[in-house]
């Protein structure tokens, strides 16, 4: 789901967290920056025009030998309801056109047109107060035309997506009604599209002339096989003036806490309508819908530590989101946290057994194994250039144990409900028109499977419906949906804490640790992620950094248990959790948005997917924790401002 | 409706009349209570501080080609902080080697006058901003010691007189609905030329109040409205030529934008500019005389001359400086002045864009002559001093989230040679003939430019004219031509203005630079000059639409 750009609030310090890490998404070569640091003076917005970063090389212009593909379709029926949905007809018809282009010998063998329909209303507020309310609808498409053949086409390379020319349809679709207008828009759109898909497979080949790809006789695009699915369009009504009050309520809150030194409460309803076609067949008009209430805290102990907590209500409808006293109880922990946090004392380097508990549990698999499951792949690159790429901690590693024999993974997207709790990661057909089934992901501690798109990866033969997010070099990125652990034994959670203390005894620690709280989704500035992730990889992790512990307790033989600061893991991956050792019979269910940056970090990216992870509380055996040796920050001169509403 | 008091009724209604809002008073607090806490505990302490806020309420309405493209409306407060510290003579902003100081981001604050939400946002901003400030200060004393020293060493920061105002904050309502009617319509126009490949006509509306706090005292709270039509038409010619038409209106409210006959009328002239353009021939590189009109004459002397008198660049190192050390020296020809006065609403009927009671530091505005019948008088003043310029002539602007330097508000040409247009135009063709040239140019309109002032880069400045023709001389019709850029070095072209025209025309537009977007007017007469460079835009390399049109004529279903 495309999150709107006006809606990304920045809280506090995270100002420049849209921009900064979200230009991830698309492969395109950098565009000089424009040098002239003196007066421009605009009277209207040009045609964005990209400039040629002067280190590729020129375009090619024909290709001789490249092979005329047959386009041969059997003629599609319009059925009733796409013939009533002006969107759905425009997008059938000019398909049909499209399919007729023909440049430098290559025709268009795959079309796709993809447009989301978005309604959004957010509202912010921080102490009683509101600070910027926003009301929007949007229709932002996205199309993507192949050419070549399924083995050989112009995606997977890294500049697949780079348009030199100048780009005249739109970014966002009228939000009338206009069958017209949409035929235009998709007409424009394919033409640029198509020029970019020639050029870029074009270049592919010339570049394949130099370089050999580990992944060359992999093929290009799956087939898909059509489907057909068109539901009525849902919007419900946002009583804007109940939210905005129920937030600033909300804020309210933190007038009782002074040690907050920073709060925001910030709610976002976002009601889309997926629309797909392709020329495949595939029909698609879906609902979309999220709606949740972000609320984070800022805080800082005297030794200048920054603390922070945050939480988040979520539901795909509005009505199953807490009642205001629920969510005012739970909001309250937060000021609670931050207080307990400033008294707690820093926590020392320990190594020995972690008892994952509540929503550390699922936080942590969310990252270590839901974020691996999918394995992008190394797109065909220019001789010479290098880019940065992460491959998944769990390529090449299907038929492999990663996790003890007790315990079975599957990813559900047909299941709404766990316990009684609705699940977020429920969803039936994917990005790509694909219908999205059961997976059983681990069987008995052995990976079975893997995430997949329609881009081909080594060792399957073709999609399972996981393409949630877009990604780069023509392809989408697969995401989990509902990923839920199950345990073939499972003692009670109060029989697994003893469990730990046994092992504490047994190895002379004077405690151990519990976790009940990631920091997962962060709602951390970039800044801080930033610093983060360096201390993280300078501390000896070459796997992707984990996020760190916001609520960590020291448990004591007598049961006294002490909330300690400032600790985070050391090289925690995913071959850690072969070494579960216990898991408990009580299971919790975390819901979360994931938009592919580092920590799910709130605000950032320009896509979301609603995920939930289903897991037993996890004891570990032996993982490491230290304390960071970074500086902190000297504690303001002036000291903050009275709270008066509280008083 | 409150906002019909505008600007010159502001002007002469009595400040005392007008109620000031909460924030001010909340503002006024929190700086007063962080500032005499620094002056206490902070090593180094702050000699100044300031609080500026922007409440700004926007609505954007946008048709394409008959359909609404986008209704938005937005309200936000955005919070700039300036601590200095150190002293006027030395601070944290100090710019050495040509690398200016950051400290202020722009932050968002409770659009509700709520003392504790607001205060805190400010305490932590402060904090934020106090500790960049301190920092930098540590930095450059050890810096400025082992560099050489600046050739010119005037203070950072002028004392300037407090300044205390209040006017009533801005509300314009506008009816979304009936303005989507009216875009529809009037970009539906657009879709009657079958060459306009997008075509937009976007209203936008701005209630825009600032309040200022400082600890000189200044305590101002003021604002404008802001009303707009923009027209624009772009398309492709069969080589692959870009090229687009365009035209804006502006007024300070709703109510003095064009009727709809006048819109509609405007329109057309867009859509067919572009047809026209897309068959015209395309320019050869031609050096020879050359009318601009008033608007492009605006821009011409908007980016070649305006951006060289901003006081700031006269002290940066990595700067060009043409004008630095030409003060009383001749830079115009002598029938030409130049004035910026931000205390200008309006010439004629139109309002214009640069107008402002007071500089994003507080400033009163005032009217600087710049040039007096071609003698270079004075720069554009922000607080930061330059040699022999020790005080601000209120043009310290920028964009919520950038720090102040010095800006343009209205440049006003005036002339002394001034004949009608007609007679203007007989002059460029006997200058044609004189010259032995076989046409020459009419610039009718541009979109804007941009130029550099770096000391690196060439000296160059770049125009972006949209509608050009060519003149012949032996009475052959106007011809129009496309891929038109002018192109040269600054000093050469003023001295080649021979004569203008007796009619001033407005550009109102928005000035990107160092400090952000700032709204800005270059007023202007049609100028004749002898001799202008044009060469042929760059082309791009993709062809025009491969399909046709799905429908070859357009509208609405």
């Amino acid at each position: 789901m495309k999150l709107s750009r006006s809606l990304a609030l920045a809280l506090l310090t995270a100002v420049a967290a849209t921009t900064l890490l979200s230009d991830s998404k698309k492969g395109a070569p950098p565009t000089p920056a424009d040098s002239s640091d003196t007066g421009v003076l605009k009277d209207l917005p040009q045609v964005g025009k990209k400039k040629a970063d002067e280190s590729t090389p020129e375009p090619v212009k024909q290709v001789p030998n490249a092979p005329v593909v047959p386009v041969v379709r059997a003629p599609r029926a319009t059925s009733p309801v796409v013939a009533g949905d002006p969107i759905l007809r425009a997008m059938k018809d000019e398909l049909e056109r499209t399919q007729t282009m023909n440049l430098a010998g290559y025709s268009p063998y795959y079309i796709e047109y993809y447009m989301e329909d978005g309604h959004s209303f957010n509202v912010s507020a921080s102490l009683g107060a509101i600070i910027g309310t926003g009301v929007g609808h949007s229709r932002i498409p996205q199309m993507r035309i192949r050419v070549g053949d399924y083995k050989f086409d112009n995606s997977n390379y890294l500049y697949s997506d780079y348009y030199a020319g100048t780009r005249y349809d739109p970014e966002t679709w009228p939000i009338d009604d206009d069958y017209k207008a949409f035929r235009r828009d998709l007409w424009l759109g394919s033409d640029r599209t198509f020029k970019t898909a020639v050029e870029a497979i074009a270049r592919k080949k010339a570049a394949m002339q130099n370089v050999n790809s580990q992944n060359q006789d992999i093929p290009d695009f799956w087939k898909g096989s059509p489907v057909q699915k068109i539901l009525p369009v849902k919007t419900q009504p946002v009583d804007q003036a109940k939210w905005t009050d129920r937030i600033r309520d909300l804020s309210k809150v933190f007038e009782k806490y002074p040690e907050v030194l920073g709060s925001q409460v910030a709610f976002q309803a976002l009601q889309g309508t997926r629309y797909m076609e392709n020329s495949e067949g595939a029909a698609i008009r879906t609902p979309d819908n999220v709606f949740y209430i972000q609320t984070r805290v800022l805080g800082q102990a005297s030794d200048g530590m920054t603390l922070r907590d945050s939480i988040v209500f979520q539901a795909l409808d509005i009505d199953k989101l807490p009642a205001q006293a629920d969510m005012e109880k739970t909001v309250t922990d937060l000021g609670e946290h931050i207080r307990q946090l400033a008294a707690a004392p820093v926590g020392e380097t320990y190594s020995g057994p972690v008892l994952f508990e509540g929503a550390a549990a699922p936080q942590l698999l969310a990252e270590l194994l839901g974020a691996n499951l999918n394995v992008p792949r190394k797109p065909i690159s220019e001789p010479g250039r290098n880019y940065p790429f992460y491959p998944s901690d769990l390529e090449g590693r299907v038929g492999s144990r990663i996790l003890p024999e007790f315990l079975d993974v599957v990813d559900d997207p047909t299941q709404t409900v766990y316990n009684g709790v609705p699940l977020f990661g429920t969803y039936e057909i994917d990005d790509e028109g694909v219908a999205a089934p059961p997976l059983t992901i681990v069987e008995k501690g052995y990976l079975k499977t893997l995430l997949l798109t329609r881009q081909p990866v080594k060792g399957f033969n073709s999609s399972n419906g996981r393409a949630r997010l877009p990604g780069a070099s023509g392809a989408s990125t697969a995401t989990m949906s509902n990923l839920i652990v199950r345990s073939s034994q499972s003692v009670p959670l109060a029989d697994l804490r003893k469990q730990m203390m046994q092992m504490c005894q047994q190895r002379n620690k004077p405690y151990g640790i519990i976790v009940r709280k990631m920091d997962f989704p962060s709602s951390a500035s970039v800044e801080e992620v930033r610093r983060i992730m360096q201390g993280i990889s300078q501390s000896g992790s070459a796997s992707k950094p984990v996020s760190i512990p916001l609520l960590a307790y020291r448990v004591y033989p007598n049961g006294k248990e002490e909330l300690i600061r400032g600790v985070r893991f050391r090289a925690l991956n995913v071959r850690a959790l072969k070494d579960i050792t216990a898991v408990s019979s009580e299971t919790q269910v975390f819901n979360f948005l994931n938009n592919l940056a580092p920590f799910a970090l709130m605000g950032a990216g320009g896509y979301i997917a609603a995920e939930s992870v289903v897991a037993p509380a996890l004891l570990f055996d032996d993982l490491e924790l230290e304390r960071p040796q970074e500086d902190m920050p000297k504690l303001p001169v002036v000291p903050p401002p009275a709270l008066t509403a509280s008083r | 409706m409150q906002s019909t008091v505008f600007l010159l009724a502001a002007l002469t209604a009595a400040p005392a009349f007008a109620q000031s809002s909460p924030l001010l008073e909340i503002l006024t607090q929190e700086l007063d209570r962080n500032f005499s806490t620094f002056k206490q505990k902070a090593d180094p302490a702050p000699y100044f501080m300031a609080y500026s806020v922007v409440d700004e309420q926007t609505d954007v309405i946008a048709g394409r080609l008959g359909t609404l493209q986008a209704k938005n409306h937005g309200h936000s407060r955005s919070l700039d902080i300036t601590v200095r510290v150190g002293t006027p003579k030395f601070d944290n902003y100090h710019i050495v080697g040509g690398e200016r100081a950051q400290f202020t981001s722009g932050t968002p604050i409770p659009i509700e006058d709520n003392p504790d939400a607001i205060k805190r946002r400010l305490w932590m901003e402060t904090d934020r901003n106090y500790r960049g400030a301190s920092q930098r200060l540590t930095n450059l004393r050890t810096s400025t010691k082992v560099n050489v020293a600046a050739e010119d060493t005037s203070d950072d920061f002028s004392l300037e007189p407090p300044s205390v105002y209040t006017e009533p904050m801005k509300h314009m309502t506008v009816n979304a609905e009936e303005w989507a009617a009216k875009v529809r319509k009037w970009s539906g126009e657009l879709a009657k030329y079958p060459g306009v490949l997008s075509g937009a006509v976007t209203v936008l509306f701005q209630n825009e109040t600032k309040y200022l706090v400082t600890t000189e005292g200044t305590r101002l709270q003021h604002g404008r409205g802001f009303a707009r039509i923009v027209i624009s038409a772009q398309g492709k010619a069969s080589d692959g030529m870009d090229l687009s038409a365009s035209d804006t209106f502006e007024a300070a409210e709703a109510t003095g934008l064009p009727n709809e006959v006048s819109v509609i009328a405007a329109v057309n002239k867009v859509g067919k500019d572009l047809d026209a353009l897309l068959k015209a021939p395309t320019v050869d590189p031609f050096v020879g005389p050359a009318i601009l009109s008033g608007r492009a004459s605006g821009v011409f002397f908007h980016e070649i001359f305006g951006h060289r008198v901003e006081g700031h660049r006269q002290r940066d190192e990595s700067d060009g400086q043409t004008f630095t050390k030409r003060i009383d020296k001749s830079v115009l020809p002598d029938f030409l002045s130049v004035v910026f006065d931000p205390t200008r609403a309006k010439i004629g009927d139109v309002d214009l864009n640069g107008t402002y009671l007071y500089d994003d530091e507080g400033v009163k505005a005032r009217p600087v002559v710049a040039v007096d019948k071609g003698i270079l008088k004075t720069f554009l003043m922000s607080r930061s001093p330059i040699k022999d310029l020790p005080q601000s002539n209120g043009h310290g602007r920028r964009q919520a989230g950038a720090e102040v330097v010095s800006r343009q508000s209205n440049l006003i040409v005036e002339s002394s040679k001034m004949v009608p247009e007609a007679e203007l135009r007989n002059m460029l063709i006997a200058e044609i003939k004189r010259q032995g040239k076989p046409y020459g140019l009419y610039f009718q309109n541009i979109s804007g430019g941009f130029t550099f002032t770096g000391r690196r880069g060439l000296q160059a400045f770049k125009v972006i004219p949209l509608i050009v023709y060519r003149i012949y001389p032996d009475g052959k019709p106007d011809e129009l031509v496309r891929g038109v850029n002018i192109v040269g070095t600054p000093l050469a072209s003023f001295s080649r203005i021979v004569a203008t025209s007796d009619k001033p025309e407005v550009f109102n537009g928005y000035c990107g630079a160092e400090s952000g977007n700032v709204p800005v007017s270059a007023v202007s007469p049609a100028i004749l000059v002898s001799e202008i460079e044009i060469q042929r835009k760059e082309k791009g390399n993709d062809r025009p639409p491969l399909l046709l049109p799905p429908f070859l004529t357009g509208g609405s279903e």
